[in-house]
């Protein structure tokens, strides 16, 4: 590149001032937007795990780690590996569902596409809480779905609700848009000739789907994998409305510690546990999803 | 010209950013502790009681739907004020939100919140003289004259009271005994619901082995936690939500509160002689709601007003039709009685308010305990 001559830097200087304070501006809300609301709350949690309760049930501020030792629990490990049973379950069933739904609409919806998108996301605007309560109606062992299934002389009626079964069902119905949607921007973007050509060099639809389509819209499947995972590991509220006697998750511990349980302190200190945990497997796996990248 | 000048990101480095947004994320933490602090309970005496006089809207704060609209409604055209309305979903959030500092003009606590709003002085007192209704639950001999969670009745005023028994299906179960061991019911295995809520589901498990309902002793909660936990083989869930259970026919057998087995009864179902409710022989919690009137209220006028209002037998008739809870409102028990006719174990008597079996407030270290125990069962 030419160096810029004096005059040119002359014109161009304040104008890239200009531009410099506008992206400021720009940055400066959501910068404060997220200090404010996420980052000082997050002070607040980890700053409360080494706290306590007063006796008149306030939480307060200390530095003691009774808190974080009350978490070497058998109990406790034996929630959190519930719940990522749970979360993973949900990950692969959505992964099943999503990719040949956001594969049909991107390569056939032709001039249905957002109409099809549409109709997938607008159902997520109703509240997460009011789909639950939804499933419960239609799953309910006197409900739409089993009396269907009497009426038609199908089955004597199938216990739905209150199994782990119901509760990944709702996880996975919570959570799936997420994945949807990102597989469905990277397969959009996806050129197609790329497919064709595979088709020609591989000879068949399944290999050039699995080495050609599938690594093409990855980056698209790892922000989706992580988009599901994340809350439904640590939902409550498919657990609390769709679960039974034995499928309690670490969500409802935490949100038990700051409700009934007033222990606001140790709901904290399982918080900052849980995120320690859980960055952890996201540090390995995109550690291990940045290699195969490379490898590829 | 520079060509990626546009895109370049601006001074203060990232670095910079990140530590500016940090402080300011830490300066925005500690107004945020106001919340976060040692608040001791003050022996100061209660606010005083306001005048019942019309100054203003109504700030009303209470569970949703716990009210007959009629009845809201009446009350905004009668003094042609507004009902502003917001509603919480647990006893915590409610004080959670009343600790922080929002301001409403009437909320509708639990009894033994009630105890811990007077005890930190969250709470006014409440003038019974100004009421032209106080008769009707503050008659001579009236329980409420002196209610445990509120001696002399002084900064509040009984809403509901309700009980907690087992509701149960007739057509699938007959060998109910009038005993909580019917949780344990071998003919609704799989169909057994146990409230989830650790007060009631510990509170059973006490009565049925004869301790207090509030023990926090350890040994105790040992053998509540082992009791318990011999349920779950017959149990199909832990929920609150008993009516919808029971309408789904997931629930043979449910821990219950007996409003809501009155209203799944009296308004849900089409055969009501499918269902049964009962009050087992070792004893039933018992429960009340009140109103109180906050400190920081900014029309407790208009809140005595409303107060005043809810008494007058009519509402009380109203709300208690629409709740299915009895309303301790004299005239208004016979209309009470009159829906609970066939299902006399809903009704809560005098005797039933003086017994020993009401969840009171406990220390930190008790209802620690208590739900160390409660997340083991759940947990297991």
């Amino acid at each position: 590149m030419a160096a810029p001559t004096a005059e040119a830097t002359r014109r161009t200087a304040p104008r890239s001032a200009q531009r410099t304070r506008l992206w400021a501006l720009l940055l400066a809300l959501p910068t404060a937007w997220m200090m404010t609301f996420f980052v000082s709350s997050m002070v607040i949690v980890v700053l409360l795990s080494f706290g306590r309760t007063t006796n008149d049930g306030f939480p307060a501020f200390a530095l003691r780690t009774d808190n974080y030792e009350a978490l070497w629990n058998d109990v406790y490990l034996e929630l959190f590996l519930r719940s990522l049973g749970y979360a993973l379950a949900t990950v692969a069933i959505s992964l099943l569902i999503a990719y040949p739904v956001a594969y049909v609409i991107a390569l056939h919806g032709g001039r249905y596409k957002n109409a099809l998108i549409a109709a997938i996301v607008v159902p997520f605007f109703a509240s997460y809480l009011i789909r639950m309560y939804a499933w419960k109606a239609l799953l309910s062992d006197d409900g739409l779905v089993n009396s269907a299934l009497r009426n038609l002389g199908l089955s004597d009626g199938i216990t739905f609700l209150n199994t782990s079964y119901a509760v990944v069902g709702g996880l996975v119905y919570g959570f799936v848009v997420f994945m949807i949607l990102p597989i469905y921007a990277s397969l959009e973007r996806l050129d197609t000739s790329l497919i064709e050509a595979g088709k020609d060099l591989y000879h068949g639809p399944v290999r050039t789907f699995f080495f050609v389509t599938v690594p093409a819209t990855r980056a698209g499947l790892y922000g989706g994998i992580l988009l599901v995972f994340l809350p439904a590991l640590g939902d409550f509220v498919s657990a609390q409305l769709l679960g039974g006697a034995g499928t309690f998750m670490v969500g409802n511990l935490v949100q038990q510690q700051f409700m009934e349980g007033q222990n606001w302190p140790l709901g904290s200190a399982l918080t900052v546990g849980m995120m320690t945990a859980l960055t952890v497997l996201m540090v390995a796996y995109l550690r291990a999803t940045s290699t195969q990248a490379r490898e590829l | 010209m520079i060509p990626s000048a546009g895109l370049e990101l601006p001074r203060p480095s990232r670095r910079g950013l990140l530590t500016g947004g940090l402080a300011l994320g830490a300066s925005l933490t500690l107004p945020g502790c106001a919340y976060i602090r040692d608040d001791a309970s003050t022996d100061a005496p209660l606010p005083e009681s306001a005048k019942a006089e019309i100054d203003g809207d109504l700030v009303y704060f209470n569970w949703a739907d716990y009210l007959a609209p009629t009845v809201v409604k009446g009350f905004q055209e009668e003094y042609g004020v507004k009902v502003i309305e917001s509603n919480y979903d647990s006893m915590e959030g409610m004080y959670a939100k009343l600790a922080a500092g929002n301001e409403y003009d009437i909320v509708f606590p639990i009894a033994k919140w009630v105890v811990k709003l007077k005890r930190e002085g969250k709470i006014r007192a409440i003038d019974p003289a100004q009421l032209g209704n106080a008769e009707q639950v503050f008659y001579s001999g009236s329980y409420f004259n002196d209610p445990w969670y509120d001696e002399g009745s002084a900064a509040s005023v009984p809403f509901t009271v309700y009980k907690t028994g087992i509701g149960w299906r007739t057509d699938k179960v007959s060998s109910m005994t009038g005993s909580w061991r019917d949780l344990w019911n071998d003919e609704a295995r799989g169909h057994v619901f146990t409230l989830d809520d650790q007060d009631e589901a510990l509170g059973m498990a006490a009565l049925l082995l004869g301790y207090d309902v509030n023990t926090a002793d350890s040994s105790e909660l040992s053998d509540i936690k082992d009791l318990l936990i011999s349920q779950k083989e017959y149990l199909r869930a832990y929920s609150s939500d008993d009516v919808n259970n029971m309408v789904g026919g997931d629930a043979w057998v449910h821990h219950m509160w007996s409003g809501d087995y009155l209203y799944l009864r009296n308004w849900l179902v089409d055969d009501p002689t499918m269902y049964d409710f009962e009050a087992p022989s070792e004893g039933c919690p018992i429960n009340s709601d009140a109103y109180v009137i906050p400190t920081n209220a900014r029309h407790p006028g208009t809140a005595m007003v409303f107060i005043d209002y809810l008494l007058r037998p009519e509402n009380a008739i109203k709300n208690t039709k629409y709740l299915s809870y009895p309303f301790p409102v004299k005239d208004a028990l016979p209309a009470f009685a009159e829906l609970a006719k066939d299902a006399p174990a809903c009704n809560v008597e005098i005797s039933d308010l003086e017994n020993e079996n009401v969840f009171r407030l406990l220390g930190t270290d008790e209802v620690q305990r208590r739900a160390a125990v409660w997340t083991e069962v759940k947990a297991s």
